[in-house]
């Protein structure tokens, strides 16, 4: 079974060089091979679990972290602002 | 005459209340052990010295003022470098976070914190948490104490190395897949994984939300104990964490009934791991427990669900990691799309990559039902086979890994063959079922096996008073001299 | 418009809710707010973070769900949409997938004359992303977190709309929904509801749909109807000159009134949703869900229609009552203490009172003006004691001081002068003071008895009876 390694690089963001694509290709293949083994399972219901629910949070505001310190980890900023390369909408 | 270092915290604790020793002086019998033998092992990436005698001193003081002490108080407790530490850098040994500091606390730390722990350092591991053999460090492999030249189990293997050469009393690490048993196996040392939900993940830097929990390591069944007492409870951050809590543990076995899964001891498992795992069962049968035979047949399939799982919640939280808002930051001279591409190439390491892809191909369109959803299915007979187990058995014992540590090098090559050796401790993650890792006997070469007990949830305190039964049966588990 | 094609529209709105958090943490949810001031680890997406959601984003969803006739679903999930842009920390947002939080509904319509029903497909709640701001002075684009994890809930419509003014008439139903329920500030021009539309054409009587193409910011009323009649034309051409229409996604320029295109169907989004492994399953209990729909209030096409049957109100004049809430409940309240005719109150809401409120930029609610004193000083109108025009400056100083009518017409003289002998002063005045209009009526131009009155009026500072005046001057005339 073929994987399009190019596409699901694309996808996740990943540059796979050129050289590296087949062997790349090989690996998901022999571990994707492994997943083939298992059962046939299917449902055509959600993966819902009303057994195993969480609690929900009460709207009650707490003071958010100041600018600078929510910024000191930021590789570019600029006025206030995390800054990237120019995004064309 | 025992060193400072060779003590167990539970020791170390007893001693700082009778003011045999001060905090500041077990912590700098800590930072001395560190700087004699890590060149040797390798298990620190951060060491906080400095940070670490001004908490001793505070706690020093309190006693001092006749306050009184949280069980924790000056005890060390090294931290795994994937587990956010405020203002003190945090990297899941990866090229990505190299220079990351978290300006919050994960809720363990702040549980730890508000005992008056300590903290030395933070620990290697494999980057993000994948991997079984802490090879996959950005930074260097960390050492195996028992045999320098072999690998100490991953991916906490910063943590177990740390814990069993001594280095610290007690540390914390993580598992997904079998993390904190693999290596605390391989190191000879107790690893406990909680039941999925019994400790907080706020400030565990994720790798699958729905495996990954954060467990103590320590040279004593005590001593994990006392570590997993202090940090395990509902977290209002975390909506998976559920109530949990630990009373006192009492030695016990007799009248319990272990369960041994056949699926657990087949041709995958080496001759000598499965003598030393029978041999500690005869032991605890020789201390009241019957044994019963049971079959867990959705076991082999098992670790292929496991890596879907994983790898697709993996590819989905390791998005971020994208240089805009922290961490490793690529090429800012093109485009967007130049940015997001080498800063997650030049960021992140092979093995980080080939499960980002996995996973970003199981959940990809078309493969959903195939892959994702048939794999959670399994995830529910799993954890029902499990149940129906338990039916008939109070505990499950089985190996840990199919052999003992392995040389470094030996296995980074084959992905596929890396992962089996997760193959005893991957259903555990699945089912959500706490898992005890402690020592049960030596192969070749003196190297440690471990065995493995699995209790229903929330069954900690059967699963260590059985584990302290067995150590006192045995005369304690040997340490490490280095 | 070509007669032959039939334009098909369907709506998604996203509205964000004026809970007083975020969603998944406790940052304040407010507009405003100087850039990344109102963030934390949580809605930056900082390592080892989670989620927690908040139960009031819940509850006004299902309200929402309620207000639509939607079906609750009490036991429900958040998945994950995953895909990268500079505005989304996490590289995915926390959203709905397969099981909404309310679906199956409906919303009827006033379109005209008509009211028409418009199927809601689903509503569900997700988590809103930051902004991008384009400046040329920066080397780059900026971001501002600010408003991450604010929550929104997606209303989908069912490509039931035929028309730019269905699709508008839809949008501002939705948006006055909103309103009234109170779970949103549904002001367009902050981006507190957004509109994304899709348009299709197909050969009328045909029962296949067209292929779709979708456009995003389309930022007001106005500008949905502009771009579906763009879009509609645009198909129509395109399949005229015998091409195909491609499944794409467009911007819509309102400036320069056309769509142009963002992405195709190949550069589609492969989203990968799963389920969020940090949140759980979650419930709404069968209770809660009966309280919410309980709270609701009357709502609006329900109020215009029961005002246009009840009080013989005209469609327009009913639906400039009910589109405000405050003015709404306002009327409500004034008609229960009864007195006076509901037209009346009416006219004096939507006319003299809105007109001062829109001048002052202010809400009725930001008066001192009670339904009571509204009504007693229409009561004083009918029975003479004061003239519409002295009743504006009573007016103001309702709105102004909270004073009871009667009290500021004493306190500022205003009573109406009905008696004729008071008058008489005034009338003779005006005739001696304006000889060339008393020439001008005298030879004809009989209007000019308006202008006579109203400076009669003018002299009485307000009070003068005007129709007592007329005849004053009338006679006052025929005897010069």
């Amino acid at each position: 079974m073929e994987i399009d390694v190019k596409h699901i690089a694309k996808l996740a963001k990943l540059d796979i060089p050129e050289t590296e694509l087949g062997k790349m290709e090989k690996e998901l293949s022999s571990i994707v091979a492994m997943v083939e083994k298992l059962p046939e399972l299917t449902s055509k219901e959600s993966l819902l679990d009303p057994q195993n629910t969480m609690q929900l949070r009460p709207d009650e505001v707490k003071p958010s972290f100041p600018r600078e310190e929510m910024l000191k980890n930021v590789p570019e900023t600029a006025a206030g602002c995390l800054m990237v390369p120019k995004v064309v909408e | 005459m025992k060193k400072l270092y060779e003590h167990s915290a539970t020791e170390l604790a007893a001693m700082l209340r009778a003011k045999d020793v001060s905090a500041v002086e077990i912590t700098k019998a800590t930072l001395g052990r560190i700087e004699e033998v890590e060149s040797k092992v390798d298990a620190f990436l951060t060491v906080t010295a400095e940070q670490a005698l001004q908490q001793a001193q505070q706690v020093d003081e309190s006693i001092a003022a006749g306050k009184p002490l949280a069980p924790l108080a000056g005890i060390p407790v090294a931290i795994k470098d994937n587990i956010c530490t405020k203002g003190v850098r945090t990297t899941c040994a990866s090229r990505m976070l190299e220079n990351f500091v978290p300006p919050y606390n994960a809720t363990v730390m702040e549980k730890l914190a508000a005992q008056g722990a300590v903290l030395p350092g933070k620990l290697n591991m494999d980057e993000f948490a994948m991997g079984g053999s802490c090879e996959n460090s950005y930074f260097k492999p960390t050492k195996n104490p028992w045999d320098t030249a072999r690998v100490p189990g991953g991916s906490s293997g910063g943590s177990a190395a740390s814990v069993a050469s001594c280095e610290v009393p007690l540390a914390l690490g993580s598992d997904t897949g079998g993390s904190i048993r693999c290596p605390a196996s391989f190191c000879g040392i107790v690893g406990l994984k909680p039941t999925y939900g019994a400790v907080s993940r706020y400030g565990l830097v994720a790798f699958a939300s729905s495996l990954d929990q954060i467990g103590p390591f320590g040279r004593t069944v005590d001593d994990v104990a006392l570590l997993y007492r202090a940090i395990c409870g509902h977290d209002p951050k975390d909506a998976t964490s559920r109530e949990a809590a630990l009373g006192e543990v009492e030695a016990k076995v007799k009248g319990l009934r272990l369960g041994v899964p056949k699926e657990y001891f087949g041709d995958g498992i080496s001759a000598e791991v499965k003598t030393a795992v029978y041999g500690a069962i005869e032991t605890l049968k020789g201390l009241g427990a019957d044994v019963v035979e049971i079959s867990l047949p959705s076991t082999d399939y098992a670790l292929a669900a496991y890596y879907i799982i994983s790898s697709a919640e993996a590819s989905s939280n390791l998005a971020r990691y994208d240089g805009v808002k922290y961490g490793f930051s690529g090429r800012r001279d093109g485009t967007l799309n130049d940015l997001y591409l080498s800063t997650r190439s030049e960021g992140f390491g092979a093995e980080v990559k080939r499960r980002i892809m996995l996973g970003t191909h199981v959940l990809s369109s078309g493969y959903y039902d195939a892959y994702y959803k048939r794999a959670k299915l399994l995830q529910n007979v799993i954890a029902k086979e499990f149940a129906d187990a338990f039916e008939n058995c109070d505990l499950i014992v089985t190996p840990v890994n199919p052999t003992t540590a392995f040389k470094l090098g030996e296995k980074v090559s084959d992905p596929v063959q890396m992962y089996a050796t997760d193959v005893c401790t991957v259903t555990v993650n699945i089912a959500g079922l706490p898992g005890l890792s402690l020592p049960c006997g030596t192969g070749e070469g003196g190297l440690p096996i471990g065995m493995q007990l699995i209790g229903p949830k929330f069954s900690e305190a059967r699963l260590l008073s059985v584990a302290k039964s067995y150590e006192t049966a045995v005369g304690g588990f040997a340490v490490k001299e280095m | 418009m070509n007669n032959n094609f039939e334009t098909v529209i369907g709506l998604e709105v996203h509205a964000e809710l004026n809970t007083k958090t975020k969603i998944f943490c406790g940052c304040e949810n407010r507009f405003g707010a100087e850039v990344n001031t109102l963030c934390c680890p949580v809605c930056m997406g900082y390592p080892g973070t989670l989620p927690v959601l908040n139960q009031q984003v819940v509850e006004s969803a299902v309200k929402m769900g309620h207000a639509l006739n939607c079906t609750i679903n009490g036991v429900t999930k958040q998945d994950r949409k995953n895909y990268f842009y500079p505005d989304l920390p996490k590289a995915y947002q926390i959203s709905q997938f397969d099981v909404p939080l309310c679906e199956h509904g409906y919303l009827d319509v006033l379109v005209g004359e008509d009211v028409k029903r418009i199927g809601v497909t689903r509503i569900h709640i997700e988590e809103d992303a930051g902004k991008l701001i384009h400046d040329d002075s920066f080397d780059g684009t900026l971001c501002d977190y600010n408003r991450c994890g604010v929550p929104l809930i997606e209303i989908v419509s069912e490509p039931d709309l035929r028309s730019a003014e269905e699709a508008k008439a839809y949008l501002e139903t939705i948006t006055t929904i909103l309103l009234y329920l109170g779970i949103s500030d549904a002001k367009m021009q902050e981006g507190s509801v957004r509109c994304d539309v899709n348009v299709s054409v197909r050969p009328r009587g045909a029962s296949e749909f067209g292929t779709r193409c979708e456009m995003k910011n389309v930022n007001s009323f106005g500008a949905v109807y502009r771009a579906i009649l763009y879009e509609a034309e645009r198909q129509m051409e395109v399949i005229a000159a015998g091409g195909t229409i491609h499944q794409e996604t467009r911007r819509w320029d309102d400036p320069k009134n056309k769509s142009i295109l963002m992405r195709s169907k190949e550069d589609a989004q492969d989203y990968r949703y799963f389920p969020d492994p940090d949140l759980l399953t979650f419930i709404v209990s069968d209770e809660k869900i009966s309280a919410l729909k309980a709270s609701l209030p009357e709502l609006p096409t329900e109020k215009t229609l029961r005002y246009v049957n009840d009080y013989s109100m005209q469609k327009v004049d009913a639906q400039l009552l009910s589109v405000n809430k405050a003015r709404a409940d306002f009327f409500d309240s004034a008609v229960e203490l009864g007195g006076c005719e509901p037209k009346t109150v009416a006219n004096w809401l939507v006319g003299d009172i809105t007109r001062i409120l829109n001048d002052r930029r202010i809400e009725l609610t930001d008066t001192a003006l009670t339904p009571q004193h509204l009504v007693e000083m229409i009561k004083l109108i009918d029975k003479g004691t004061i003239s519409n025009t002295a009743a504006k400056t009573v007016l103001e100083e309702m709105m102004a001081s909270g004073k009871a009518p009667q009290q500021i017409v004493e306190e500022k003289g205003l009573a109406q002068i009905n008696d004729s002998s008071a008058l008489v002063a005034i009338v003779d005045k005006v005739l001696a003071d304006n000889p060339k209009a008393v020439e001008d009526y005298k030879n004809g131009k009989t209007n000019v008895a308006g202008f006579l009155v109203g400076q009669c009026m003018k002299a009485s500072r307000g009070q003068g009876n005007p129709a007592a005046l007329r005849d004053m001057v009338l006679a006052a005339i025929e005897k010069l």
